[in-house]
C-alpha cells in the first residue's frame, strides 16, 4: 500500500503542468523518461487495484497474457511520432496519454509479468528489444521531419536513444547466457 | 465459464480495442505522423487561401488576389538564408517551372515563392535570391508578407509549419502547393517528386477543372 502511495504521488507530480510541459518540450525526456515514469507509476498504484479488485484481475488476466497484450499495444501506440505529435497539441490525446500509460499499461504489467510463463516472458523481451532498433532505424534514418514539434536533431538523438536502450537489453541477454547465475544466488 | 474461456474473451477485447486505437490514432493506417495526417486533412478540407499582403521583390505590394486574378498559383516557402532545403526546393520549383508550356505561364499560372522571413527577405535580398533560379519576378515572384498575423494565419491555413532553431535559421516542412481558381488549395506535392509535380499541374491546366 506504501508503494501504491508513492505511485499515486509520482502521477500527480507528472501531471502538474510545469513538470509536463517540461519533460516534453524535450522528444527523448518525452519518450524514454515521461513515458516510462508514468508506466512505472501506474505499476506502483497497481497494488491498490490487486487488492480492490482481486475477483476481477483472477478472472479476466489469469494467466497475464490479456494484460500483457494491453501493456504492449498501448506502449506501441506512443511510440506514433504522431501520437507525440499529438499528445502536445491536443488536449484529448494528451489526457488519454495520462490515462493509458499508467492504468493500461502499467497496472496491467505489474498483474501479468509474475502470471507469464518463462517463454511469454521471452515473447514480450524480444519484442522490446526488436521494436527499439526499429525505432532507432526509422529515427536516425529518417531525412524528414516525422514530428513536426522537434528539430530533426532532437529526432536523432531520441533513435540514438533508443538504440542505447536495445543494446543494455541485448548486453543484459548475453550476461544472462554467458554467467552462471548462481553465483549470485 | 472456464478460464480459458475467459482469457480468450479479455484477449479478444484487447486486440479489438487495440485495433480502434491504432485505427482511429493513424486514420485508417493512412497517417502515421501528424505532417501526413495534416496533408490528408488539408486535402480532404480544401481551404481557402486567407488574405495576404504581398510585397515582392520588385517592392511592389499587392494582395494576393490581385496577383493570381483567377489563375492557377504554384506557391513554395522558404527563406532567404537557408542552406539546405529551400535552395533545393526553389530550384526543384524552377524545374517545374520549365516543365509547364510556356503558353500557360502568365495566362493561366503563376508561380509564388513566399518567405517566411520577412525581418531579413527585403526586397533587394529576394532579388538577389531570385536571380539564382531564374525567376523572372513576373510570372515567378518572390515576395513577403509584412503583416505577422497575416503571415502566421496563411501558415496555419496551409499547414506550413516553421520552428526558430534559436540561432536565425528555422526548421519548417516543405512541399509544392497549388492553389485553384477559385482560392482553394487543390495539391500539396512532394517537391522532390519534379515530374510528377508538373504533370498533375498540367493535368489541371489541360482541363481546366473547375476546383
Amino acid at each position: 500500500m506504501k508503494l501504491a502511495k508513492y505511485g499515486l504521488v509520482l502521477y500527480i507530480f507528472l501531471a502538474l503542468p510545469p513538470v509536463a510541459n517540461l519533460l516534453e518540450s524535450i522528444m527523448i525526456v518525452h519518450m524514454h523518461m515521461q513515458m516510462p515514469l508514468l508506466v512505472a507509476s501506474g505499476f506502483l498504484m497497481a497494488g491498490f487495484f490487486q487488492l480492490k479488485f482481486p475477483n476481477f484481475l483472477e478472472k479476466w488476466n489469469s494467466n497475464g497474457i490479456p494484460g500483457i497484450i494491453l501493456f504492449v499495444i498501448i506502449w506501441s501506440y506512443w511510440m506514433l511520432p504522431r501520437a507525440m505529435d499529438e499528445a502536445i497539441t491536443l488536449q484529448v490525446v494528451e489526457l488519454f496519454k495520462f490515462i493509458s500509460l499508467p492504468f493500461l499499461a502499467g497496472v496491467p504489467l505489474r498483474d501479468s509479468w509474475k502470471k507469464l510463463s518463462s517463454i511469454g516472458k521471452d515473447i514480450v523481451y524480444l519484442y522490446f528489444i526488436i521494436m527499439f532498433i526499429v525505432m532507432a532505424w526509422i529515427y536516425i534514418g529518417s531525412e524528414s521531419q516525422l514530428c513536426n514539434n522537434y528539430l530533426l536533431v532532437e529526432q536523432k538523438t531520441l533513435g540514438w536513444g533508443s538504440l542505447a536502450i536495445a543494446a543494455c537489453m541485448i548486453i543484459y541477454l548475453l550476461q544472462l547466457i554467458f554467467i552462471d547465475q548462481s553465483e549470485f544466488e | 465459464m472456464t478460464k480459458n474461456r475467459r482469457t480468450m474473451i479479455s484477449v479478444t477485447l484487447i486486440l479489438l480495442f487495440g485495433f480502434v486505437l491504432f485505427y482511429q490514432g493513424t486514420d485508417g493506417f493512412r497517417a502515421f505522423t501528424q505532417e501526413s495526417a495534416r496533408t490528408y486533412e488539408l486535402l480532404k478540407n480544401k481551404p481557402e487561401f486567407p488574405s495576404v499582403t504581398l510585397q515582392d521583390s520588385n517592392n511592389r505590394t499587392y494582395t494576393f488576389e490581385e496577383f493570381s486574378e483567377g489563375k492557377y498559383v504554384f506557391i513554395t516557402f522558404m527563406y532567404t538564408n537557408c542552406g539546405t532545403v529551400c535552395p533545393q526546393l526553389e530550384k526543384n520549383m524552377s524545374e517545374v517551372y520549365d516543365l509547364i508550356p510556356s503558353e500557360y505561364i502568365g495566362e493561366d499560372i503563376v508561380f509564388l515563392s513566399i518567405s517566411f522571413d520577412p525581418t531579413r527577405d527585403d526586397p533587394e535580398t529576394l532579388t538577389k535570391y531570385r536571380s539564382y533560379f531564374g525567376s523572372d519576378g513576373e510570372t515567378w515572384r518572390m515576395a513577403r508578407i509584412n503583416n505577422q498575423e497575416e503571415q502566421d494565419k496563411l501558415l496555419e491555413r496551409l499547414g506550413v509549419v516553421v520552428i526558430p532553431d534559436g540561432q536565425g535559421n528555422f526548421q519548417h516542412n516543405s512541399a509544392f502547393y497549388l492553389i485553384g481558381q477559385q482560392g482553394h488549395l487543390l495539391e500539396m506535392m512532394d517537391y522532390t517528386k519534379i515530374i510528377k509535380a508538373s504533370d498533375t499541374v498540367i493535368s489541371y491546366l489541360n482541363n481546366k477543372v473547375e476546383d
